[in-house]
């Protein structure tokens, strides 16, 4: 067949027609959708994609990175979905309710849902999926996600039965979930693979071996038919998909690449559609030579310097540590160092819809008033230019790692006297030191949301959070956070988090630097493709124009 | 002959034991475990994980457990891969291993010898210097710059081959890999060909040879080329462990599935049993070839003859 | 005889161009050979006249220019092409080598390596390839032909090797056969077989010899004429009889005055004083080695290369030890010394059991026992000056000397070994052999020990420095008051310096006697053999020498024969010599281990 000029209206009609003529298993060419009318499409729906690192499983309860949601987000369908705009709108589910105390929701599932084998989808399968993401069996490394969940936090720690978790299958088609406490951003968890819904029979037929192709039966877009490790992974289109008439691409193929100079040459000579990521280093290259195919967007993450608390010298020493944060010239890191357009951080929470930045007032500031009061504040803490201070710093070895910490090490000594010392680890051995809190006194980190909610930013320094390897430890900072999670009025929750954020960056047990974007290049010919700060693409969304 | 080979094989199984002993207690010297990431895991699924893994024995007894669990030909599952077992992964990676690593060698054998020879044949004159010249390159330009800049000139800018990946196999994928693989093995075994291929040039049996009025492709290759092959062989095992520690370079650059690619990985991540699998795996792979060399030898060498 | 020669040698130019600077190894070097003649080349080392046989075939290495005219049969020969001479190579001049040990290719079977050159030269059908190549192995006389072009080189013995070279360059009838020093390298027996086969084979082939060598007892025996060439120069030529009756050159008469030989008057050895105590003695000392497989897949092999040797060695004596390589009389001297553990018996020296001393003491001990070894230039360390070389044994023993104090010492010893205190900062390199052995020697003699164990020390050595050498030796024995050990293969070398001779044989001691004794009336067959094999530069007698030359060679140290060693090659050997072995007997003054000692009758001598 050769490729169309089709009107929307055309588009949707043939596509239902060809549908209807063909089985299920076979390919067809794929129609454009919506904004994509009046182009030419390419014969060949073929999506190939580079994918950062190996994905460690396809299983959606025990994935974990950032590579395999991309390709779960593909195999899978969850209630509901991230539209590009960071609102949720209906996926599996297709309406919903909430009860008036905000703990019980009961979703509508979409009639006619079928996996990918071509059996229904039914309440009862998501009852199954959402006890086993759970059930301490699965050995779900990200189970803590489902804990505003009834019933979760115990099953988790084999405290409770699988099946004591909040959520029933009313009937064929409709599921309750109850939870422990309000959730405001319940919606936007229900996006994440550890809620979306595995094949019963499969899972209990093939154990472990649920998620290697030629086993795995899932409910999304596409169909999981082809896993090479360290090679590639292939997927093709679910013909039993409830929206399949409107996917265009037939095929998709995910392409393991962690080495970004390689991506970006593969890319280079069209083994690629799309990279993963591009290295800061071939920035500027990029730039003069393919500026067009470069998306540049806001991701929901931030680079920081955490200072360790716990220990001298940033104990009790706020003064030093807003020093060091003041010392630190952003808009030259962004520009000279990071180089792919980073917003510059002077707070925590990335800016999201519906939060409000907390900006502490010298972010308005020139830079040279800020190291005028840097100097001051520096000398308040009792250390004076004439007696130095020394820091060690640490990071995880890597390039752009080295870099920036080699600039602001100079900024330190330049505006402050401060001397730094350097100290690169490779990255478990990086993890181990800074958790352990013992010599650590900077250390480099970055923390990207893992739904689209200032509360995955601010929980993260609460004082009995364990990933806060500052050991900042704040009452009142705590009482706000604890007080928000539970808060079921969207306005008084905002508020309190926006609080808690003005607390934190009074205290500066961290050194915000940038706010991180989501870097590749997408080939021309890729449409549909909308950067979004969640940086979630789904592929059922995109096609290939002809080229 | 069958004695002696079983008596090889029994000899190797103490120096399998101490590499097997070495690298699980030095993988688990190395700071941080399999399961720490950036997001910390809740401490009660944490203690699943290692519970499930085996990890919350005392090291002897996970020690004894995984000699126990090697015995019966089972690696382990992946920590890392965890739809994926020990044994499948290196299924599945070392047949492309073995077939870049062998193209590699026998590229480097028929290059190197060649080369070599050539020069020998024309010691200090233009063809000796140029593979001399050649071959220093080869030597001290390392894998991961030669590799880049093949793929930039052949892939990128001319458009003949694949950037990288293996696609379906065929020789277009492998080309490039292979060559920067083998170049590094080629310019030593020219280097070696050419040492002793002089030196074998120089012996008395060739200087035999010529008063017999022998043509030069004859001495070279009827007389010359086995004894001056025999430094060439007792390479093969350093080459053979030098194609493996180059092929982690090289399948990481041109993104091939290989076994190399694995131990990168597995290191990183912690991933215990699929660093000593692969560990173990290589280890009873260059004692065998080392064995294979050892037979080899006899073979062309009939002094030694078995 | 044809009236054009064979060969005709015109104004041969041999030059190197060396880092040095060009070298001149031939210079005008002419002559001519007939058809079917032997014409012998003799000289030193370094005299020119392997290059100048290598020049002809234009096998000269690269940096080598031949000038000059050499025609074969009229076709000259000198700067053609590969292409041309490879014609001529193998097919019309047969060349053999010095060392058939390293002269034939290892890799290759026998049959491979004669059937390239027939398939060179002679092209034919593989099976009558095979035959022609059987055939002249049994011209050879090399017995199982067909069996032997399946081994490998390294499965037949130094002889059989030869004789192999010898086929090989036989094998298209050429005109001419280089011989190149074809018998040093073997044993005295062995060698004499050699000649022997070379003279049948000359009459059998017709074939002309051009035969290159430093010994004129073996020119006496096989040429018709010969060339002297010193310093890449012809010096004398003539017939054999005339140069040995008449030398009319300096050179020559030096030549053949400092040849040892065996029919001459012997120059008296240092006097031995009749009181002489004893200093060395030796019981039953035994030797044993364990060496790893021979081949990949059977046992470690055990090594008996010295069995139960007892000996005495009174103060300013020397017992010479002779016996064919492998005998045993290296690794006994080392045993004597410690140098080796004997596996069983017990050695005294200046009455202490040094079998019994610990390390340390064996240590001090060592300084009385000094050692001198065969290849001078290879047991110098090149990166030392001779200085330091020689006051190495000072370093150990006196180390509370002063430097200057120990560049008196050396300079001192120098001057005895007939060096000058202007070497003394100079290094190996730049010595000649002779002046090599005269550092070691010096540096042996340092610490002034009262045994001096010499293991084959003129053996590298051209003939006119052997004999200063020996000379020097004598003088420093008499001066010092040494006792020696002196090791040779060369008989006729040890009859000049010992008092007292020990031959060997596998390991053991066949014969004990004083020098006069044991060379005017040898008793045990093997040294009969030995003596007789020794060729005498003399044509005269040469050529009446009746000769039967011992059949075989020493068989292998890992399975010696039952009973007497020798049996297997013993022209005497009767039954009981394979059921027992013979005890070492006193026989009219000589110790013999044989049977049938005295009941052999007058040894047949030329």
């Amino acid at each position: 067949m050769h490729s169309h000029r089709l009107s929307l209206m055309g588009a949707v009609l043939a596509a239902a027609l060809f549908t209807a003529g063909c089985g299920p298993a076979e390919q067809r060419t794929a129609v454009p959708i919506g904004g994509a009318s009046g182009a030419e499409l390419a014969e060949r729906q073929v999506f190939r994609r580079g994918n950062g690192a190996e994905p460690e499983t396809l299983d959606p309860h025990r994935a974990t990175s950032v590579t395999a949601g991309n390709i779960a987000r593909d195999l899978f369908e969850g209630l509901t979905e991230m539209t590009p705009d960071g609102s949720v709108k209906p996926a599996a589910a297709e309406s919903w309710t909430i009860s008036e105390d905000s703990l019980v929701y009961t979703f509508r599932l979409r009639s006619g849902a079928r996996w990918s084998n071509g059996d229904p989808v039914t309440a009862g399968d998501w009852l199954f999926s959402l006890r086993r993401a759970v059930d301490p069996a699965t050995l779900s490394d990200y189970a803590a996600i489902l804990y505003p969940i009834e019933g979760a936090r115990a099953i988790v720690a084999g405290e409770a039965a699988p099946d004591t978790l909040g959520v029933q299958a009313l009937d064929e088609q409709t599921l309750e979930i109850r939870l422990a406490a309000p959730t405001p951003y319940f919606l936007g968890l229900l996006t994440h693979s550890m809620s979306y819904p595995v094949h019963p029979p499969s899972v209990e037929r093939h154990g472990e071996r649920y998620a290697r192709a030629g086993n795995l039966v899932s409910n999304g877009a596409y169909q999981l038919t082809e896993w090479v490790v360290q090679s590639h992974i292939r997927a093709v289109r679910n013909p039993y998909y409830w929206n399949d008439a409107e996917t265009v691409i037939n095929e998709v193929w995910y392409y393991p690449i962690d080495n970004q100079d390689a991506e970006l040459r593969r890319y280079r000579t069209g083994e690629l559609d799309m990279t993963e990521k591009v290295s800061s280093r071939q920035v500027d290259w990029i730039q003069r030579n393919l500026a067009d195919e470069f998306v540049i967007s806001p991701y929901f993450g931030t680079y920081y310097y955490g200072l360790n608390v716990t220990r001298a010298p940033f104990q009790g020493n706020r003064e030093l540590r807003l020093a060091l944060s003041m010392a630190i010239d952003r808009d030259v890191i962004t520009e000279r160092i990071s180089g792919t357009g980073e917003i510059p951080a002077y707070s925590w929470v990335p800016p999201i819809p519906g939060y409000t930045q907390q900006l502490p007032e010298w972010a308005g500031w020139t830079q040279a008033e800020r190291e005028a009061e840097a100097r001051r504040l520096f000398e308040q803490s009792g250390h004076a230019a004439e007696s130095p201070l020394v820091l060690e710093l640490i990071y995880n070895t890597d390039d752009n790692h080295r870099r920036l910490a080699t600039a602001i090490a100079s900024m330190w000594q330049e505006v402050l006297g401060v001397e730094t010392r350097l100290s690169n680890q490779e990255w478990k051995v990086f993890l181990q030191t800074r958790r352990e809190r013992r010599q650590t006194q900077v250390f480099r980190s970055g923390w990207i949301g893992d739904y689209l909610d200032a509360f995955t930013f601010t929980e993260l320094l609460h004082s009995t959070y364990g990933l806060n390897d500052t050991g900042y430890a704040s009452e009142r900072y705590d009482e706000l956070v604890d007080t928000a999670a539970l808060e079921a009025d969207p306005a008084r929750r905002r508020a309190l988090l926006e609080e808690a954020e003005r607390v934190l960056i009074d205290d500066h047990p961290i050194i915000p630097l940038y706010f991180y974007v989501t870097a590749r290049l997408v080939k021309p010919w890729v449409g549909g493709y909308v950067p979004n700060i969640m940086d979630q693409h789904y592929t059922k969304n995109l096609y290939i124009l002809k080229h | 002959m069958l004695r002696f080979t079983l008596n090889r094989l029994l000899g190797a199984i103490p120096t399998l034991l101490i590499l097997i002993a070495v690298a699980f207690f030095l993988i688990r010297m190395a700071p941080g475990g399999p399961f720490d990431s950036e997001r910390q895991l809740p401490p009660e699924i944490e203690a699943n994980l290692r519970a499930a893994y085996n990890l919350d024995a005392p090291l002897h007894q996970q020690f004894l457990r995984y000699l126990a669990d090697l015995a019966r030909g089972d690696f382990g599952p992946s920590f890392q891969y965890r739809d994926f077992t020990v044994t499948e992964l290196i299924a599945s990676g070392f047949p492309v291993s073995l077939r870049l690593g062998g193209l590699a060698l026998l590229l480097a054998l028929v290059l190197g010898v060649t080369a070599g020879t050539l020069a020998a044949m024309r010691q200090n004159r233009a063809p000796d210097y140029a593979v001399m010249a050649v071959s220093m390159t080869g030597i001290s330009v390392p894998n991961f710059v030669m590799a880049p800049l093949l793929v930039l000139v052949f892939a990128v800018l001319l458009g003949w081959l694949p950037a990288g990946g293996l696609g379906d196999g065929g020789w277009r994928h492998l080309l490039l890999p292979v060559i920067c693989l083998a170049l590094p093995q080629v310019a030593y075994i020219a280097r070696l060909t050419r040492g002793s291929m002089i030196e074998v040039l120089r012996s008395h049996f060739i200087r035999t040879a010529r008063a017999q009025g022998l043509a030069m492709h004859t001495i070279v290759l009827r007389h010359a080329l086995k004894p001056a092959l025999l430094p060439v062989v007792s390479f093969l095992g350093p080459a053979a462990a030098g194609l493996i520690t180059g092929s982690v370079v090289i399948e990481q650059i041109f993104g091939l599935p290989g076994l190399g690619r694995y131990f990168v990985q597995g290191a990183l991540n912690r991933d215990y049993t699929l660093v000593m699998g692969v560990v173990v795996f290589y280890g009873a792979l260059i004692i065998l070839f080392n064995f294979l060399v050892d037979l080899l030898y006899g073979w062309l060498d009939p002094r030694v003859k078995a | 005889m044809s009236t054009t020669p064979l060969l005709e040698v015109s104004d041969l130019h041999v030059r190197f161009t060396t880092p040095a600077g060009p070298v001149q190894a031939v210079a005008g070097l002419s002559f001519s050979l007939s058809a079917s003649e032997t014409l012998a080349i003799v000289g030193e080392s370094g005299s020119g006249k392997t290059q100048a046989a290598l020049a002809l075939l234009g096998l000269l290495a690269d940096n080598g220019r031949a000038s000059g005219s050499a025609r074969l049969e009229g076709e000259e020969l000198i700067g053609q092409p590969a292409r041309v001479l490879n014609r001529v190579r193998g097919a019309r001049i047969g060349m053999v080598f010095q060392d058939p040990m390293t002269s034939l290719n290892p890799f290759l079977t026998i049959g491979d390596q004669m059937g390239q050159v027939l398939a060179r030269h002679r092209p034919m059908a593989r099976a009558a390839a095979r035959a022609e190549c059987c055939r002249l192995l049994d011209a050879v006389g090399i017995s199982a032909a067909a069996r032997r072009l399946t081994q490998y080189p390294h499965e037949l013995s130094g002889g059989m090797r030869q004789r192999v070279m010898i086929a090989a360059a036989l094998l298209c009838r050429p005109a001419l056969l280089i011989a190149d020093e074809p018998t040093t390298a073997l044993d005295v027996t062995v060698q004499a077989q050699i000649l022997a086969l070379l003279g049948e084979l000359r009459r059998e082939f017709a074939t002309a010899v051009l035969l290159i060598t430093h010994d004129l007892g073996i020119v006496a025996g096989t040429c018709e004429r010969m060339l002297v060439m010193q310093r890449g120069a012809l010096v004398e030529q003539g017939t054999v009889d005339q140069v040995y009756a008449e030398p009319a050159h300096p050179y020559t008469r030096r030549l053949l005055a400092a040849a040892p030989r065996l029919d001459a008057p012997r120059s008296a050895a240092v006097p031995l004083p009749a009181d002489s105590r004893m200093l060395l003695a030796a019981e039953e000392v035994s030797v044993r080695f364990r060496l790893p497989p021979e081949r990949l897949f059977s046992r470690a092999r055990e090594l008996q290369a010295v069995s139960e040797v007892s000996l005495t060695v009174a103060e300013r004596e020397t017992l010479g030890i002779v016996g064919e390589s492998g005998c045993g009389k290296s690794t006994l001297a080392r045993a004597l010394l410690r140098l080796v553990e004997p596996a069983a018996g017990r050695v005294q020296f200046d009455g202490r059991e040094l079998t019994a001393l610990d390390r340390t003491q064996l240590k001090a001990a060592r300084r009385d026992l000094q050692l001198v070894f065969q290849d001078p230039l290879a047991a110098l360390d090149p990166r030392m000056t001779v200085r330091d070389i020689v006051a190495e044994p000072l370093r150990t023993f006196r180390p509370e000397l002063r430097a200057a104090e120990v560049t008196a010492e050396v300079t001192k010893i120098l001057e005895e070994v007939g060096l000058e205190a202007a070497h003394l900062y100079r290094y190996p390199h730049q010595f000649s052999g002779g002046q090599c052995q005269r550092i070691g020697i010096a540096r042996a003699l340092i610490l002034r020990p009262k045994l001096l164990v010499c293991d084959e020390p003129v053996s590298a050595l051209d003939v006119t420095i052997q004999s200063q050498i020996i000379n020097l030796l004598r003088d420093l024995q008499e001066r010092f008051g040494l006792t020696l050990l002196f090791i040779a293969h060369d008989l006729a070398v040890v009859r000049e310096i010992s008092h007292r001779v020990m031959v060997m044989y596998l390991g053991r001691v066949v014969e004990l006697a004083p020098v006069e004794r044991l060379y005017a009336s040898p008793e045990h067959p093997y040294t009969r053999a030995l003596l007789a094999a020794v060729p005498i530069p003399d044509p005269e007698r040469e050529r009446n020498r009746v000769r039967t030359p011992l059949a075989g060679e020493p068989p292998s140290a890992f399975a010696p024969p039952s009973g007497c060693a020798f049996r297997t090659r013993c022209p005497h050997a009767i039954e009981r010599c394979a059921e027992e072995r013979p005890a070492l007997r006193d026989y009219r003054g000589a110790l013999v281990a044989c049977h049938l000692a005295g009941k052999l009758g007058e040894p047949g001598r030329g």
